[in-house]
């Protein structure tokens, strides 16, 4: 372990954003410990010790590059392309964290401009950005926007000089292990196949026919909570798969169904298996399940 | 154009173009140079994908992108003949969570922005302290988040209502997070407790204030920003709340507003594109945001300062600072009154029936945010956004300048000026979208 001395210099870059990982991140409890963990040379909102003009000059490397936004080659900050500033920065950096799904696969702004816009690593699921060549260095914390504990959890380990284990897609795998599905408050609906009837309700799972993604994305949304107190399915709003390459699908709140049955299925559970289970499942009337769960009203 | 500025910390850049005679600015020209394309990537698709594309337009207020989406979407319903049902509860519910967007805005935007500025001004003891400002912020979204599920960019207000079944438990959790952070700014912001703050009606009051909103205000008072960068006296309040009142201003005069006289234009700047627009009403310019709300809401204290210093940078700060208190008052009388009983949801007609068109305003921080859309059979053929950053920081000509661009005239040198054009709460990202 380094030793606590060692402050490693932090750099901040956006790319094309719209300032929600940025945001999310002020909403990290231990905020103020963390950067004191940090020699914070630039960051676009917090105190930092220099200017982006002085960033641009592209004069002293970083230990932590954290990009945040969609990667355009042409897009200039403070007169220098991005091109410029992430090949300069990320060569220097020891660690690259790709703040956020587009900064790691495109996300939202690879829709706005699919010809033009990438990750850092990764357009969508393929190996395409520009970083591809040192991918090794690249830590996709995807999440429209990242998760400020995910973040924290990254560049505290990178304090610490403790190594980060990561899946196929570059993700910390004790961050994207889980399904957003695990944790989730709905969890006996789903596994007796009870839809929520309509939005507005806490009772039912929203996979059926409300778009849930739960079970097929990769993300801890229900065990460690968004601000610390909830999630979007706690709140009766699907998941949208937002920290999956894929992102931004279409029809967000509907699911598709074949025969009333989801087209796809949880992730590693085969079709046919899951067919004859939810047969099985709806087969139970289970009283408990069709009552509301509150008298508040 | 003389000498170019670039101004950051402001959710992204924009570039200032200066004129200037010695030190003193003559003229100035706004550029924002980054554009995103999210109007374009909405066509086609299903208008319930805005609900959830739209909030990333902004990270931190996307949540007023959201309400303006949704309100759209049920003014649509309504033009195509099926009224949407909203209870009172999904009402109460939407507001108070908008109301915490803003709260959180305005507690970064002082912490994080305008104390160290006025810093850089060369205002001695006001000891900035700008990660109070993200400890305010993150309780306010909280409180948000108990109801919305996350923030920033949650996806909870739909069409017919919001897709959370709140209980009491929520309901005490948050009054009691809420009661944290009016004691923070009482303690911390104010210096005063806040019901006695909100009955101020004059800025002399604030003199005893040993605190960071009395030290703001001598701040100003010091750098003589009550003399200086003002821009017409004439504002527009559109959304319509519980907090404010929609109109138009002659200084304080209220008038009828239509919002169907709004309209844009792509801004001007000579040295640079600027993916900017302007925003007049009728044919003119108007000033957004907390003191035009604070004036159309005959806020006492805000009348007061207008009357001695009219739309001054004093009064602009002062009105955005002391609207958090407004907001933290209002927050709580809707957490008090929320009736729980209500359905959260009243289910409309599928979105597919719906071939119309539907306007959403709201006031989100920094003014009035509209969302224009056109549906054919529930799919979007057309979406246009009309930010507030629009309105105050747009860049036209010398003969009708934009609002910040008439306050900046006349500063005594870029510092100043580039203070004065902070004094709008500048964000780049909503600008251009
Ligand atoms: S609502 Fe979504 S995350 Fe929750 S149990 Fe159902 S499928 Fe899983
Ligand atoms: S619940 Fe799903 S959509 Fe929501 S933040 Fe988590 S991964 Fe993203």
């Amino acid at each position: 372990m380094r030793s606590r001395l060692f402050k490693p210099t932090l750099i901040w870059l956006q790319g094309v954003t719209c300032n929600g990982n940025t945001h999310s991140f002020l909403n990290l409890p231990y905020l103020p410990q963390l950067l004191a963990r940090f020699e914070v040379l630039y960051h676009p909102l917090l105190p930092c010790s220099q200017s982006l003009e002085e960033i641009a000059r592209c004069r002293r490397g970083c230990d932590v590059l954290v990009f945040e936004g969609a990667f355009d080659p042409m897009m200039e900050r403070a007169g220098v392309t991005l091109e410029r500033l992430v090949a300069y920065y990320a060569e220097e950096a020891g660690h690259v964290i790709a703040a956020g799904s587009c900064a790691s696969f495109g996300g939202i702004f690879k829709a706005a401009a699919p010809e033009r816009n990438s990750g850092l690593a990764y357009a969508g699921e393929h190996p395409d950005g520009p970083l591809l060549g040192k991918a090794g260095k690249v830590i996709n914390l995807s999440g429209c926007p990242v998760h400020p504990e995910w973040l924290g959890f990254a560049l505290m380990n990178i304090a610490e000089g403790r190594p980060i284990s990561v899946d196929a897609l570059g993700r910390p795998t004790a961050l994207y292990r889980h399904m957003a599905h695990d944790g989730c408050l709905r969890n006996e609906y789903f596994e007796w196949k009870v839809d929520a009837e309509q939005f507005g309700r806490k009772e039912g799972c929203l996979f059926y026919e409300h778009g849930c993604r739960g079970p097929l994305t990769h993300a801890s949304c229900n065990r460690t909570l968004w601000n610390g107190v909830s999630s979007k399915m706690r709140v009766g709003t699907p998941c949208f798969g937002c920290t999956e390459p894929d992102f931004p699908r279409r029809n967000l709140f509907e699911t598709k169904t074949n025969m009333s049955i989801p087209e796809e299925v949880p992730v590693g559970v085969s079709k046919r298996a899951y067919l004859t289970m939810t047969g099985i499942a709806k087969s139970f009337k289970i009283k408990r399940l069709e009552e509301r769960l509150t008298d508040d009203d | 154009m003389m000498t170019r500025a670039l101004i950051e910390h402001i959710e992204g850049e924009a570039s200032l173009y200066f004129d200037t005679r010695g030190e003193k600015i003559t003229w100035a020209e706004i550029a924002f140079p980054h554009f995103r394309g999210m109007e374009r990537m909405l066509e086609g698709r299903k208008a319930t994908d805005a609900l959830v594309i739209t909030p990333r337009v902004c990270g931190i207020c996307g949540h007023a992108h959201l309400m303006a989406t949704v309100r759209a979407i049920e003014a649509a319903y309504a033009q195509a003949g099926y009224p949407v049902v909203l209870t009172r509860k999904a009402r109460s519910i939407r507001e108070l969570t908008l109301v915490l967007e803003m709260i959180q805005n305005h507690f970064k935007w002082l912490y994080l922005v305008i104390l160290p500025e006025l810093e850089k001004l060369g205002v001695g003891g006001l000891s900035p302290a700008p990660l109070k400002g993200a400890y305010a912020a993150a309780q306010a979204t909280k409180i948000l988040a108990l109801f919305a599920g996350q923030w920033p960019h949650s996806s909870y207000m739909i069409p017919g209502g919001v897709t959370c079944d709140p209980t009491h438990l929520e309901r005490i959790q948050a009054a009691g997070l809420l009661d944290e952070l009016i004691g923070f700014f009482e303690k911390e912001t104010a210096g005063v407790g806040l019901d006695a703050l909100l009955s101020f009606a004059s800025c002399r009051e604030f003199n005893p204030l040993q605190s960071d909103l009395g030290r703001l205000e001598k701040g100003l008072i010091a750098t003589e920003m009550h003399k200086k960068g003002m821009a017409y006296d004439r504002f527009v309040v559109l959304g319509e709340h519980g907090f404010t009142v929609r109109a138009r201003l002659k200084h304080t005069r209220p008038m009828k507003a239509d919002p169907c006289l709004v309209s844009t234009e792509p801004a001007v700047c000579r040295d640079e594109t600027s993916h900017a627009r302007n925003v007049r009403y009728g044919k003119h310019f108007y000033e957004v945001g907390p003191l035009a709300r604070s004036i159309s809401a005959d806020t006492a204290l805000i009348k007061n300062m207008h009357r001695r210093y009219k739309d001054s940078v004093y009064t602009r700060v002062m009105a955005r600072a002391y609207e958090t208190a407004v907001l933290l008052q209002h927050a709580k009388t809707l957490l008090a009154e929320l009736e729980l009983s209500e359905p959260s949801y009243v289910p409309p007609v599928p979105l597919e029936r719906i071939s119309a068109t539907g306007e959403g305003i709201v006031e989100a921080p920094r003014g009035p945010l509209m969302h224009r859309m056109r549906l054919e059979r529930g799919i979007v053929a057309e979406y246009k956004i009309i930010t507030p950053t629009q309105w105050n920081l747009g860049s036209s000509v010398m003969s009708d300048p934009a609002p910040a661009q008439k306050a900046m005239v006349g500063a005594a040198d870029i510092a100043e000026a580039t203070f004065i054009f902070r004094s709008f709460d500048v964000c780049s990202v909503c600008t251009t979208h």
